[in-house]
């Protein structure tokens, strides 16, 4: 292919002459150092090139080579428990290669090419598999079972199909005696992966936190977006929905942000035992880190990446999870080479084009019927933290996510200052599939739940009215019964709301035991009401010892459930003898 | 149709048989759970007045607010025969100063 010359460097961005061959969105390889860029532009022969490695040293006249391609990640057995850039190179390998931190144009294969996968085949010679089919499956790691799929746009009869050890580049199947089939597919990272038919997503996402779940719960299959100041917790929020999601697969992109934070990915995550399958939740995640101080172009592919690896694990048919954070630092990158392309920025100098890049990705999730004669049901989930400067969501950023995502977790300074974690403003956070959520609760759960938790939101509401008096005039010149509804609502948000997400039990909380939780502290309210109204004193309810049992009843092993229960019991029987003993008993 | 309300006093023995001679319903008690139950009594059973000693009603302060809410029963504090702990008349300078702003008294 013809060798393009380079003609202008200005940071990651690099115009090169003579590249009439290429194609927009071709990966290259630029100076003899051989750094992956990729064509962003292209006019008459001059391609301007967004390189994914540091440009120091690079000048004009330095060669440009093209390769074809678009730029691919390769699919295939190694995916899991690795850590990859933002153009999935492994960075174990890197530091095996170059030591610490990254040194330019090394070359790695992204998937391990010497590593054997043990490949159980499950076709026979003779059958016909089309588009998406399984043809065999490798034990990846002991949680998750990878299914080998038929390339998209490859069919045929089997001919010939192997089993036993095999790296993801041997042959292990044929298609009509001439397609030879591997472990590993490539697939375009700009491109979604397509499948047979997108489905209503109606089965909620445990995340184990009682806010997310109880009050604004996201569809598996579902967008949602964090934003959040500085230090309110979206970085936490964002690693307890990793640790504890429901999903099988979760991919966690760290984009632009610390480093440090993904040093807490990798230390803590070993070690934390997945009690379903008493395997660590490495064994199900996979990790792409591109922090602060690495090439920003690479930022603004780690995204699509991470996206397409889980659209690579839906396809098998697994529920899959990936959390992006922070989706603004990927707007930052988009916005820092838009600057250096000259293109007409949009509000506060991002390109035009953010609102519709942050709709094609966030539009790769859902949950839908994956290509393959078996109609396997796979979906993605998609969380995305949002870091809007000042905590101000009227920035184009939040404002462009706000407009795809159906569910909004609002964190709030105010509450981390209060040391309310996690910090989710009840107030104007929200979700859009409520309903379905509520359907699946009923059916599944209690089918009081949903007016359960309609009732506590409307006293939580009714809470924030409540305040504003209190702050004008003072607690005491409320009635008795608004001060109880303060009291009970504190209850709400103290005993309920708030949540460890460093207790060993608390961080994590099933459907049943929110339930259970729910119902105890709405108990309290309607006993105290029910003892106010019989003249029971407000200073006696406030002073129940039981009231301390409810505080704590966050910490209750999820196998002691019925504890829950005893200590509503409990709370009846302490009203009913507050009753008894202060209250005037009708004659 | 005129509604009638009954008046009642609540106190130690000494203090308050004398309002007997008025025809005023007496209650004695000498300790607060006691006559906590019998202020809300009296609260349920018609009462449209009733006064309470210092000494007694420094000893239920809650019960003593509970009803300066409501119009009725004016829960009334009178000093007893021991002189007074001059709550009673605080409580009325308190009011005055919230009704018309300044101690006019």
């Amino acid at each position: 292919m013809k060798v393009g010359k380079i003609i202008k460097v200005s940071g990651p961005l690099v115009v090169a002459e003579g590249m009439d061959e290429a194609n927009v969105y071709d990966v290259v390889q630029v100076s003899d150092n051989r750094l992956v860029g990729e064509i962003i532009e292209m006019r008459g022969d001059r391609a301007s090139i967004q390189v994914y490695e540091e440009t120091t040293g690079i000048g004009p006249g330095d060669p440009v080579y093209t390769t074809g391609e678009p730029l691919s990640v390769e699919l295939g057995p190694g995916l899991l428990e690795a850590m990859f850039d933002g153009i999935q190179r492994p960075l174990e390998e890197f530091r095996a290669k170059s030591g610490d931190f990254m040194t330019r144009g090394t070359k790695v294969y992204n998937l391990n090419r010497e590593k054997k996968w043990d490949f159980k085949p499950s076709v026979k010679v003779g059958d016909f598999v089309d588009e998406g089919d399984v043809i065999g499956t490798v034990q990846e790691t002991p949680l998750i079972l990878h299914r080998v799929l038929v390339p998209i746009g490859v069919k045929g009869t089997v001919t010939g199909i192997e089993e036993g050890e095999f790296t993801v580049v041997e042959d292990i199947c044929v298609l009509d005696g001439e397609k030879k089939l591997q472990m590993m597919q490539k697939w375009p990272v700009r491109k979604g992966r397509p499948y047979k038919k997108k489905l209503n997503p109606d089965v909620p996402l445990l995340t184990g936190q009682r806010v997310i779940d109880t009050f604004f719960p996201v569809a598996k299959g579902g967008t949602a977006a964090i934003p959040g100041p500085f230090g309110s917790g979206k970085t936490v929020v964002q690693h307890q929905l990793a640790k504890w999601a429901d999903t099988e697969i979760v991919v966690y992109v760290g984009c632009g942000e610390r480093g440090n934070e993904m040093t807490d990915v990798l230390m803590e995550f070993p070690e934390i035992i997945d009690p379903a399958t008493g395997e660590s939740l490495m064994k199900r995640t996979v990790l792409i880190a591109n922090t602060s101080n690495m090439p920003v172009a690479a930022r603004e592919a780690s995204i699509y990446t991470g996206i397409t690896l889980a659209e690579y694990f839906r396809d098998m048919g697994y529920s899959v999870a990936i959390m992006a954070d922070s989706t603004s630092r990927w707007a930052e990158a988009l916005r820092e080479m838009s600057g250096r392309l000259e293109e007409m920025p949009g509000d506060e100098g991002y390109p035009a084009y953010l609102a519709s890049r942050a709709a094609e990705f966030y539009e790769r999730a859902g949950k839908v019927i994956c290509k393959g004669s078996d109609n396997r049901e796979g979906a993605i989930t998609v969380i995305g933290a949002v870091s809007p400067p000042g905590g101000d969501i009227s920035e184009p950023v939040s404002q462009a996510t706000l407009r795809i995502v159906k569910v909004f977790w609002g964190l709030d300074h105010a509450l981390s200052y209060k040391r309310h974690f996690p910090a989710i403003n009840w107030l104007n956070s929200y979700t859009l599939y409520q309903t379905k959520m509520d359907q699946w609760m009923a059916a599944n759960i209690d089918k009081d739940f949903a007016k359960n938790r309609a009732k506590a939101m409307s006293l939580l509401q009714e809470e924030a009215s409540l305040q504003e008096i209190v702050r004008l005039v003072g607690r005491d010149s409320l009635s008795y019964e608004d001060q109880l509804k303060l009291e009970a609502t504190k209850s709400i948000r103290e005993d309920y709301l708030q949540q460890n997400a460093f207790h060993e039990i608390d961080t994590f909380c099933s459907h049943e035991k929110q339930n259970k939780m729910l119902k105890l502290v709405l108990e309290f309210y309607d006993l105290g009401m029910k003892a106010l109204e019989n003249g029971v004193y407000l200073k006696d309810i406030e002073k129940m010892p039981v009231r301390e049992k409810i505080a704590r009843s966050k910490y209750i092993d999820e196998a002691e459930l019925d504890k829950i229960d005893e200590i509503i019991k409990e709370l009846n029987e302490s009203i009913e003898k507050l009753i008894q003993e202060g209250g005037i008993l009708d004659a | 149709m005129i509604y009638m309300f009954k008046v009642g006093v609540i106190g130690d023995k000494d203090s308050v048989l004398a309002f007997k001679a008025l025809g005023v319903h007496v209650f004695t008690v000498s300790e607060g759970d006691e006559a906590r139950k019998m202020v809300d009594t009296m609260a349920r059973d018609n009462y449209g007045v009733i006064f309470i000693t210092e000494q007694i009603a420094s000893l239920i302060p809650d019960t003593v607010e509970r009803y300066d809410k409501e119009i009725i029963p004016a829960v009334i504090l009178i000093p007893s025969n021991q002189g007074t702990l001059d709550i009673g008349m605080r409580r009325i300078n308190e009011n005055v100063e919230k009704a018309v702003g300044s101690n006019i008294l």
